[in-house]
């Protein structure tokens, strides 16, 4: 056939991006003129040809191996690969239906997301039965009128994302790949369920569903995203050597000694001062665990900044920043102030918490400080808070929310709406929004 | 491309066997990736961490080709001036005070510029050369964003323009190894153009027959000991600074002159600093694996 390789490779190529390989179209030239110098029947050096021009990440290769094993397969593993992905396709579709028929009201089946009912059918037997159970009760009482429906979709959209977390580790909720080619679909589908995805799907994960088997990896990738990210502001608050204005008045004193003559030049430049973090963690109920990912992260670019006070609040505010400093290790830190605190898992009270900041830690509120809050705005005491916040707004270089909500939900809540209009809030739902968050707007 | 270039034609096979006869001792992808950068005359970028010969390879490479090695260290700051030309301003200055009466205004000035008064620096000296050479800018994630976007205008077109003097085109197209530690991602840009190899520690059998290249009068016992030792001592965690190969061959050099010819807890732990270099990662060792533990397991597992 024509062009047989040419239509190949492409085809690769494109599955690669779907795995998340980002491929420039120079890389596909570079791909197909390295191909055209090697021996295309030698397995190893087309597989070393490909790598060397279009992977360029090292946390990508893994997923190239797996899809240049899957790609260039045998034809009947090709074929039963394909064949399995149809089947899974046709059973993820019939459990959907099925679920959609068991959850209803009064005949009308409630309005659940696929993502929700694929819960429902990976719960528990038993527990589902009752769930069941407990939905055809609600929908044959006595009374019971169809403008009851949204109050038991609420009640089972609530038990449903309880599942979700409980069954993080063995749901598999990733949408399925759509590219239009059910062959490649099926690629994109086997490549993608390794599991090995390098970094690169853990970034995008919303911190609270990080699985308890991912978290080794999770704080190697904080570690690193903050090391780089050291690399990066420590140059800035470095002298400057780039010759940017002439002083003068210094570039004479020191050319005295060549008889006036201008032999070597002094430059001015402008010393930077390092930004000091005030960090208020939210450590209610819900938000532990974004909060000991934000101070594992903070606490690694500790070397670039000036200096961090750290606390945790709830209903009030406690001071962490000893726990922190002492150096040792830091899950055991984190857990020993989970211990010690009296603050963790309660509700929520920002205003009487900042009140708390404001009163007993007054001198640590300068010109060039920064606090950030990371907090999912959820609080009591609405309108006293935002008081609060715009006081202490009042007293220090700029607070920086960091909100965990995911963005597309800020639009339904009443807090997040009020306390945009105050401060400037950034999104840090996932570890690649905390880094870009820390990278663009912290230390400016 | 044509004159004395090359003597050899590049092809897998004579780089497989040149690398060799120089002790460059590796595998086949790395060998199919240098030979397409090689044959497209695209820069081969290397990443990997440090100690695992990426720096080594470019001198290779100068050998393999018999030319010169023209290094370009990169750090922090790194300008322009430094990279690639400045004018010798000091020297400029002397010429004007000497001159300063007798000389036309006009031809001084000419004077002034011209390829006398500029100093050359690495990357222009590359481009300059009559011939092909082996151009190593060594890791270039340590420059600034800015500076990487400068280089690979110079990397994509091998021509730099000097405002007085005019345009220079290379004579030769040099071959170019970029390295990285991966300290910070490099731009999309810098990597788009270049081949691309990431480098990793060798296999255990990579690495013994690294050992016997480079240390010939060592043991079989003794270079297979050795290289499970440090496969073992990499695979942990809590040690920080990974031993390199450079450091492996050091410790095989030192244990081949105390006439060791097994790997026992004495020489371990008489040697253990030729291997780890800060007092943390030698801590984490003892409580980790301890020196007993290391000669236990090389020598029960056969390999």
């Amino acid at each position: 056939m024509k062009n047989y390789l040419e239509i190949n490779v492409v085809r690769f190529i494109h599955l690669l991006r779907h795995a998340g390989i980002r491929i420039g179209s120079g890389e596909v030239i570079d791909a197909l003129n390295a191909l055209a110098l090697l021996d295309l029947s030698d397995r190893d050096a087309v597989k070393a040809a490909l790598k060397a021009t279009l992977v360029k990440r090292p946390g990508e290769q893994p997923v190239f191996n797996k899809a240049f094993d899957v790609f260039f397969a045998p034809p009947e593993a090709k074929e039963k690969q394909s064949t399995e992905y149809r089947q899974k396709l046709d059973e993820h579709q019939q459990q959907l239906e099925q679920a959609g028929e068991e959850l209803s009201f009064q005949g009308t089946a409630l309005d659940l997301s696929d993502k929700e009912k694929t819960v429902y059918a990976s719960i528990p037997d038993k527990d589902r039965e009752k769930l069941l159970d407990y939905i055809n009760k609600t929908s044959s009482g006595k009374n019971v009128e169809q403008h009851f429906k949204p109050l038991l979709e609420s009640v089972v959209k609530g038990s449903l994302s309880y599942w979700r977390k409980s069954l993080r580790d063995e749901l598999d909720l990733s949408d399925r790949p759509q590219t239009g080619d059910q062959d490649i679909d099926a690629l994109v589908d086997a490549v993608g369920s390794t599991g090995e995805g390098g970094f690169g799907s853990l970034l995008e994960e919303d911190m609270q569903n990080i699985a308890d088997k991912d978290l080794p990896r999770a704080q190697a990738l904080i570690r690193k995203l903050a090391r780089q990210m050291v690399a990066r502001i420590s140059r800035r608050y470095r002298q400057s050597k780039k010759h940017k204005q002439l002083d003068l008045r210094k570039s004479i004193r020191h050319n005295i000694r060549f008889g006036g003559t201008m032999f070597r030049l002094r430059y001015r430049s402008r010393r930077v001062q390092k930004p000091k973090l005030i960090l208020l963690c939210d450590v209610s109920g819900s938000m532990a665990r974004y909060a000991s990912f934000v101070l594992q992260f903070i606490y690694g670019i500790h070397a670039v900044v000036g200096s961090i006070e750290s606390f945790v609040f709830s209903e009030d505010l406690e001071r962490v920043t000893e726990s922190f400093e002492q150096g040792a290790n830091f899950n055991a830190t984190m857990l020993d102030v989970i211990n010690r605190s009296s603050e963790w898992g309660r509700g929520t009270n920002l205003a009487a918490s900042l009140r708390t900041l404001r009163s007993k830690h007054a001198h640590i509120l300068t010109g060039n400080s920064y606090v950030l809050i990371v907090s999912d705005t959820k609080t009591m005491a609405l309108d006293e808070a935002v008081r609060e916040v715009s006081q202490l707004k009042r007293r220090v270089k700029d607070i920086i929310w960091l909100n965990t909500l995911p963005q597309q939900e800020w639009e339904h809540g009443k807090t997040v709406q009020t306390l945009k209009n105050v401060v400037r809030m950034y999104p840090c739902n996932t570890l690649s929004e905390l880094e870009a968050v820390m990278r663009r707007k912290i230390i400016i | 491309m044509k004159g004395r270039m090359k003597k050899l034609e590049a092809t897998i096979a004579n780089l497989r066997k040149t690398f060799t006869d120089l002790g460059y001792i590796t595998d086949e992808e790395v060998l199919t990736t240098v030979y397409l950068s090689l044959k497209l005359e695209k820069p081969l970028l290397i990443e990997g961490a440090p100690g695992v010969g990426k720096t080594e390879l470019a001198k290779v490479l100068s050998q393999v080709f018999d030319t010169d090695l023209i290094r370009l260290q990169c750090y922090e700051g790194l300008d322009e001036n430094k990279a690639l030309y400045e004018w010798n301003y000091q020297r400029q200055l002397l010429k004007i005070q000497i001159s300063k009466e007798t000389a036309c205004v006009e031809d001084l000035e000419q004077d002034l510029f011209s390829e006398e008064y500029l100093l050359e620096r690495p990357l222009l000296k590359a481009i300059q050369s009559e011939k092909k050479v082996v151009l190593l800018i060594d890791e270039v994630d340590k420059t600034d964003e800015e500076f990487e976007a400068f280089l690979f205008e110079v990397l994509s077109d091998f021509q730099v323009s000097v405002p007085e003097l005019g345009t220079i085109k290379a004579r030769q197209i040099p071959m170019v190894v970029l390295t990285s530690n991966n300290e910070r991602e490099l731009s999309d840009g810098l990597k788009r153009r270049c081949i691309y190899l990431y480098l990793d520690y060798p296999t255990v059998d990579r690495e013994i027959e690294i050992i016997r290249a480079r240390i010939p009068d060592i043991g079989d016992k003794l270079s297979l000991e050795i290289a499970k030792a440090v496969s073992l001592i990499r695979s942990d965690q809590d040690i920080k600074k990974k031993p390199s190969i450079a450091e492996t061959l050091d410790w095989g050099r030192a244990l081949v002159t105390m006439e060791k010819d097994r790997l026992t807890k004495n020489a371990v732990d008489q040697t253990l600093n030729l291997l780890l270099k800060t007092k943390s990662d030698i801590d984490a060792f003892k409580s980790n694996i301890g020196a007993v533990r290391l000669e236990e397991y090389v020598r029960t597992e056969k390999s």
